[in-house]
């Protein structure tokens, strides 16, 4: 729908006044320092602060035993399920900001927003807090229960047995609602600003044309947010995949995930050869996939 | 948009922040944002500026040691912040970004001195070094204390909740070996720490666990796993606080502050003896004002103001002048100072390089378990 | 909000479903922040239990001048790396979508990797680098923020390149080719077509990239030096010993005056201006 690709040969002084800051930015203050740990995962610890950069292998050996790379499909699939939990608690926000008046817009975007303006760590504490043994949220179902089972005292039966508090904190289940907690703006914010584009005579004229709300939404608005949807999930599934202080905080005792590890390499251990290894990894993985997807899209578009 | 109107922007969002501050709340911001405008450069009389940059973990000075400093030598003390040692060693490997005195723990003292990262102090400009307990002027870790200082002691036990434990766990066979309070036990997530507390357990030195040690010890946690409810980030004072867990494994510096918020809760060295930590006061190779920070360190072992550090700290103190001005209530608390005969049998880890990875890929083989 | 006419097929916005939807996100999204806000009038030490009413900790908090300079600092530092990161970002966008060149899927790919590596990696990379080169620390304020600032650039432009990625996919490519039929020079048609088409990414951008860099701790870490603390860096360090309830007021600050100050700009700035849409 947008028309061919230009050369940049047909379009030189425009090309080189876009191309040139990102891609001067890239090579100096990316590429150069990266550059340099790419170096350390050829190499190996040769004393408390020294490495030595011998071209081993050893340590990708390392990072492709099945404890790591199990380690990374389940990161992968709690990242994926957070991703998918956000997809559909954050769709229906987009749209309601989409469709609201456009006074309340802003706000809407703030009030989404402005959590995040809070710093991540004081953030997962509350969300503890509410979440803990003694917390509110048990405190409420504790108290449900009591009138539930109050209840059932009224209309002659048994009382409930007393309440136990639910394990909500401390284990899988905590670290994937906590994600959520953490990266929920990150997919509303690009389908937002993907939905905000969309052509609402279109889904006048499905429900017009007697296409239900479902009908309409399914073959209407998610095609059309398909590119907002793939950067949400892009930007959402990428940094949960590199979540570490939530598994720490809130998971139990086998909710670590592939960037605890990597962290733990780079402090703990002082392994840091190896965490670049690890890290390199993760890396040639992503890029392999985006520079084939990019290759891909780019071949469609010239066809 | 040039660098000039980023540097306008800046500016006036300062203002901007430093009106509403005021207006918000009504607390006054004067002075506040000093840290951000020039500072005069005043020469002392060692021909260094007045000023000093201590970085030290959280909660861990007198509540207005800095200010006393301030008043009595001149010196500006300019402290932030780090939270683990692994974090200050990551920090200054690549160079010293400007820190004159650091709180490394001892075997990162040996490990900072092993990797040429410390400055040899000269004990001359450090005359309090008198004050000093005897245990404490020479040890292992750093032999007649050439790049280090002692500022507190610390011992790893196990603090509980007194109404819910059925008897004081005396062994660390309940927090390792036994389902008897599944569910309601935490343990630190530092796998050094661990590996070397199940060796006291089973009887061994902290300082001597082979490979096959480490098998025994591994197949031990992961049995342990599914009673345990999490490994803390040394925060197991609020675990316990927060009624969480009932018994966790946690230094006694850290129980004792939670004793005085909560009397249910207690701390006990396990009979198999426990490992010891100190944290020291050492210059980082490269600080910009070595004598300020020997002349701030000597402060700092003074006895009127370790009293002070020691009265919001609580942490046991190696500073027996300070120690002396203390209260009775501190002097003889069991926790803060447990009896000799146990902490005998209580040992300092030595710096392994050899072992640190393979306790962190053991560990991370438990908890993938 | 509360008028009377029927509700229209595509008012969703006023119908029940979509209203208590967006309510429970927002309670999930607020129910922690309230307690935060709650227990920074706590009068204990920590905050596990509640001990009474006090506005100690906010005396306490604004009196602490480092916390009070890290804030500062933190949305300095914020502020500068958005607008960079808008350019760069928007540009990175722009040469993608429309120019093919040699090495494109390179480029993509190099472009798309800060929001890959893990952000110790990174962190780490920059540590290495900034010893390396020798950068300066003793800079006056706020040029020592530079270093910060730099990496900051680096992990956030990503985000907006792709946020505005997406929104340009539904550029129609004739009207800029209308208005340079009409006369307009490149950097015009640049400026009165393309720029408005794609300001709503922009502001999701911006707001992405704020939020990015206002938060990050790990990358912020190896970069700063003594005289450059962040408030993250100085809340992650000062929570070792659990949360105290200074942290939360001075938290509870921050959510204020950034509710004040949103609230002026948006107020300056006319609400339609930002959501605006064509």
């Amino acid at each position: 729908m947008s028309g061919a690709l230009q050369d940049w040969k047909s379009q030189k002084k425009p090309f080189a006044a876009v191309v040139t800051a990102p891609v001067f930015w890239l090579a100096l203050f990316f590429v150069a320092p990266m550059t340099i740990v790419w170096l350390y995962s050829f190499g190996q610890n040769a004393g408390p602060a020294d490495i030595v950069i011998s071209g081993t292998l050893d340590n990708y050996k390392r990072a492709t035993e099945w404890l790591y790379l199990s380690i990374f499909l389940k990161s992968l699939a709690v990242a994926a399920l957070t991703t998918l939990i956000c997809l559909i608690i954050g769709f229906p926000v987009a749209m309601a900001i989409t469709f609201a008046a456009p006074k309340w817009r802003p706000w809407l975007l703030l009030g989404i927003m402005l959590p995040f303006w809070t710093n991540l760590l004081i953030r997962t504490y509350a969300l503890m807090a509410l979440m803990g043994t003694n917390g509110y949220m048990n405190k409420g179902l504790g108290g449900l229960w009591e009138g539930a089972s109050w209840l059932r005292t009224l209309v002659g039966m048994q009382p409930l047995e007393a309440w136990t508090p639910v394990q909500l904190l401390y284990n899988n289940f905590a670290v994937v609602l906590g994600l959520v907690y953490v990266h929920l703006p990150f997919m509303v914010l690009p389908l937002y600003s993907a939905l905000d584009r969309l052509d609402k005579s279109l889904i006048e004229a499905s429900l017009d044309l007697g296409a239900g709300h479902f009908k309409t939404f399914m073959q209407i608005v998610v095609p059309l947010a398909a590119p907002g949807i793939v950067a949400g999930v892009m930007i959402t599934l990428i940094p949960a995949l590199g979540a570490y202080l939530t598994p720490d905080l809130m998971g139990g005792t086998d909710s670590q995930m592939i960037a605890n590890v990597i962290e733990r390499q780079f402090k703990r251990a002082n392994d840091w050869p190896f965490g670049a290894a690890l890290s390199f990894l993760l890396i040639y993985a992503m890029f392999i996939l985006i520079a084939f997807q990019s290759m891909r899209s780019n071949k469609v578009k010239e066809a | 948009m040039d660098f000039k109107t980023f540097l306008h922007a800046g500016s006036n969002r300062r203002a901007m922040l430093k009106g509403m501050g005021v207006a918000a709340v009504g607390f006054s911001l004067t002075g506040a944002l000093a840290g951000c405008g020039e500072k005069e450069a005043k020469k002392l009389a060692n021909g260094e500026e007045a000023k000093l940059n201590f970085y030290n973990w959280d909660t861990y000075i007198g509540e207005t040691t800095l200010e006393d400093y301030k008043d009595s030598a001149g010196v500006d003390v300019n402290m932030t912040l780090f939270a683990s040692n692994d974090e200050l060693f990551a920090k200054l490997r690549a160079g010293n970004p400007g820190y004159d005195v650091i709180v490394p723990s001892n075997d990162f003292v040996e490990r900072m001195a092993g990797a040429d990262m410390l400055m040899p102090l000269d004990q001359a400009q450090i005359p309090n070094f008198k004050n000093v307990a005897k245990d404490y002027q020479d040890v292992p870790y750093d032999p007649a204390r050439k790049y280090s200082m002692p500022y507190t002691w610390l011992v790893l036990g196990i603090g509980y909740r007194k109404s819910k434990v059925k008897a004081v766990p005396d062994s660390w066979k309940v927090l390792f070996d036994s389902d008897e309070y599944k569910g309601r036990i935490a343990v630190l997530s530092e796998a050094g720490d661990m590996f070397r507390l199940y060796g006291k357990y089973m009887g061994k030195s902290v300082n001597d666990l082979t490979d096959a040690d480490l098998k025994t010890i591994e197949a031990m946690m992961i049995k342990q796993k599914p009673n345990i409810k999490a490994f803390h980030e040394d925060n197991g004072q609020d675990l316990l606080l927060k009624g969480e867990v009932d018994v966790v494994l946690e230094y006694n510096g850290d129980i004792a502050q939670a004793m005085v918020e909560d009397p249910d809760i207690g701390f006990i060295i396990p009979k198999e003896g426990s490992q010891l930590n100190s944290d020291n006061l050492c210059i980082p190779k490269g600080a910009p004002h070595p004598k300020n920070a020997h002349a701030f360190i000597n402060y700092l072992l003074d006895a009127e103001a370790g009293k002070k550090i020691t009265e919001t700290i609580l942490y046991p103190t190696p500073n027996d002048a300070a120690k002396a001005l203390m209260p009775d209530a501190y002097k003889n608390n069991q926790v803060i100072f447990p009896p000799a005969d146990i902490l005998a049998k209580c040992e300092y880890a030595k710096f392994n390089p050899e072992l640190q990875p393979k306790y962190e890929e053991a560990f991370t083989r438990v908890r993938a378990a | 909000m509360f008028n009377r006419t029927p509700i229209a097929p595509l008012e969703y916005t006023r119908k029940l479903w979509m209203r208590s939807w967006v309510g429970l996100t927002m309670l999930f999204l607020y129910a922690p922040l309230i307690v935060l806000m709650i227990f920074s009038f706590n009068d204990s030490k920590r905050n596990v239990v509640w001990k009474g009413f006090t506005l100690k900790y906010y005396e306490k908090a604004l009196n602490n001048d480092s916390l009070v300079e890290a804030l500062v600092n933190s949305l300095t530092i914020a502020a500068l790396a958005t607008i960079v990161s808008l350019v760069i970002g928007a540009l990175a966008a722009v040469v993608l979508w429309r120019f093919r060149f040699p090495l494109k899927g390179l480029v993509e790919g190099t472009m798309s990797l800060p929001i890959i590596v893990p952000e110790i990696c990174l962190g780490v990379a920059f540590l290495i680098f900034f010893a390396k080169v020798d950068w300066p620390t003793d800079l006056p304020w706020p040029l020592n923020l530079s270093a910060i600032t730099i990496a900051h650039i680096t992990f956030c432009f990503p985000f907006v390149a792709m946020v505005v990625r997406a929104r340009l996919a539904s550029f129609n490519k004739e009207e800029e080719e209308a208005a340079k039929d009409l006369g307009a020079t490149e950097w015009q048609a640049f400026r009165d077509v393309l720029l408005p088409h794609i300001k709503p990414a922009l502001v999701a951008g911006a707001l992405l990239a704020f939020t990015l860099s206002l938060d990050d701790f790990v990358i912020t870490f190896f970069t700063s030096g003594p005289d450059t603390i962040t408030f993250p860096v100085k809340v992650y360090s000062m929570v070792r010993f659990s949360v105290t309830p200074e942290v939360n007021a001075a938290s509870t600050i921050l959510i204020l005056l950034t509710v004040i100050l949103t609230f002026i700009a948006l107020k300056l700035q006319g609400v339609k201006g930002i959501a605006e849409t064509h």
